[in-house]
């Protein structure tokens, strides 16, 4: 482990838009109908970036970068039982808390605020996020692709 | 993506490719400074907002607030500065109430400093951050890359090399608090006349560890002279051809009206 605490330029050079969004019959193809005009919501939750922009690699791996830090800090002072116990309470508090796309879900809730001490800030991505502009998945396909059922 | 929007980056990038131009980089212009007195700091800008070669606003508002002791000059793309400040503004805010303790200029200065670095200079804001705290007076300068200066007297923006002549031949240690608002506004001034990007009046902030007074329009070097002759048309002067008069007890034949009392604004309406 590194004690990086600014991301890697790691622009990617090559796309796929069709990854996740593509029709069961015809893989590699962007599907329109099922998921829309842009970017599918499923992408944009699974923090890939969509463009060969430096700058967006650097902001979307931002907070994991900061958070390997802070974890290996703390592994390097208390040993690793101290970032794996807080590991730990954020999957416990994440599983808890998770809520479908359509009713909103991908922002971090008060409890994983709190475990991650962000509580006190607000950012313009707690505003701005980005999912005015974004199709919505119904529920039944969120599950089915959650579920592993299709 | 949250924040930033990179939709468009690889069709934009493609589109060049095929020999689409690039759209023009947009030079920005302003002068701003900021000093320190004895007991205090002095901020200072011009008020000239430009949209490439064309004037956008005669006098716009560089000076923004922090907190009540911490102010901001900001160079660069408007928006960007003002957005900058204000989220910081509120950051700063919510951070003072979380530990319970007054605002720091350094810790104002070290949330800018990192939010810009973060963007890499994407966020094109100047700043030139001034403050009284129960550390200290502090003046400090923030450029979009995320480096910062701390200095006795500072300036930023296309007139900044004008301002910084005036106060390399001007200034000395232990100014009182006029001496300190004339140097900043006469910085300003030979921003105003010797650099195209900036014009207009002088704005100055002057921070002391008990208030903030914000001069605005402190020196108009710049006010519009009265016109030679009024253009005005009399009264009268275009003809009318038929006049028709409708009275209310009239129309209340065919349609009910209420005459409502007159009532003050109800909501919180934004400045």
């Amino acid at each position: 482990m590194s004690m990086r605490i600014v991301p890697a330029s790691q622009a990617p050079t090559t796309f796929s838009h069709a990854a996740s969004s593509s029709a069961p019959s015809a893989p590699g193809i962007h599907d329109t109908l099922r998921h829309g005009v842009g970017i599918s919501p499923f992408d944009a939750a699974s923090n890939k970036p969509v463009s060969a922009h430096p700058l967006e690699a650097r902001l979307k791996n931002w907070e994991a970068t900061q958070e390997a830090v802070r974890m290996e800090s703390l592994k390097r002072t208390f040993g690793i039982a101290e970032p794996i116990r807080r590991g730990m309470e954020l999957k416990i508090v994440r599983e808890g808390e998770w809520r479908p796309m359509a009713l909103g879900g991908g922002l971090p809730s008060v409890h994983e605020d709190i475990l991650r001490g962000r509580e006190d800030t607000i950012t313009w991505e707690d505003v701005f996020t980005g999912e005015e502009s974004r199709a919505l998945p119904g529920i039944h396909d969120e599950m089915e692709k959650k579920l592993k059922i299709n | 993506m949250p924040g930033f929007d990179f939709s468009n980056y690889n069709r934009n990038a493609a589109l060049h490719a095929r020999g689409v131009p690039l759209p023009k980089a947009t030079s920005t212009g302003t002068t701003i400074v900021g000093c320190i007195f004895d007991g205090g700091v002095v901020i200072a800008a011009d008020t000239r907002a430009t949209s490439g070669p064309i004037v956008a606003d005669k006098n716009c508002e560089k000076l923004h607030y922090i907190s009540p002791q911490i102010w901001c000059a900001g160079a660069g793309t408007a928006a960007d500065t003002e957005f900058t400040t204000a989220l910081i503004s509120s950051q700063l805010e919510l951070h003072s109430l979380s530990t319970g303790r007054k605002p720091r200029v350094v810790t104002c200065m070290t949330l800018l400093k990192q939010h810009l670095f973060r963007y890499q200079g994407h966020i094109g804001a100047y700043l030139v951050v001034a403050g009284c705290d129960p550390t200290g007076t502090h003046l400090f300068t923030v450029h979009a890359h995320g480096s910062t200066d701390k200095l006795p007297y500072v300036t930023m923006g296309s007139g900044s090399l004008a301002a910084m002549s005036v106060f390399e031949t001007q200034w000395k240690a232990d100014l009182s608090r006029d001496e300190a608002v004339k140097l900043c506004s006469d910085a300003i001034l030979s921003g105003i006349w010797n650099d195209l990007g900036s014009g207009s009046n002088v704005d100055v902030a002057v921070i002391t560890k008990e208030k903030t007074t914000l001069l605005r329009n402190y020196i108009k070097p710049n006010e519009k002279s009265a016109k030679l002759q009024s253009y005005r048309f009399e009264k009268g002067t275009t003809a009318v051809l038929n006049e028709k008069v409708i009275n209310k007890s009239d129309l209340k034949r065919y349609v009910t009206v209420h005459d409502l009392p007159v009532e003050g604004e109800k909501m919180d309406v934004d400045t």
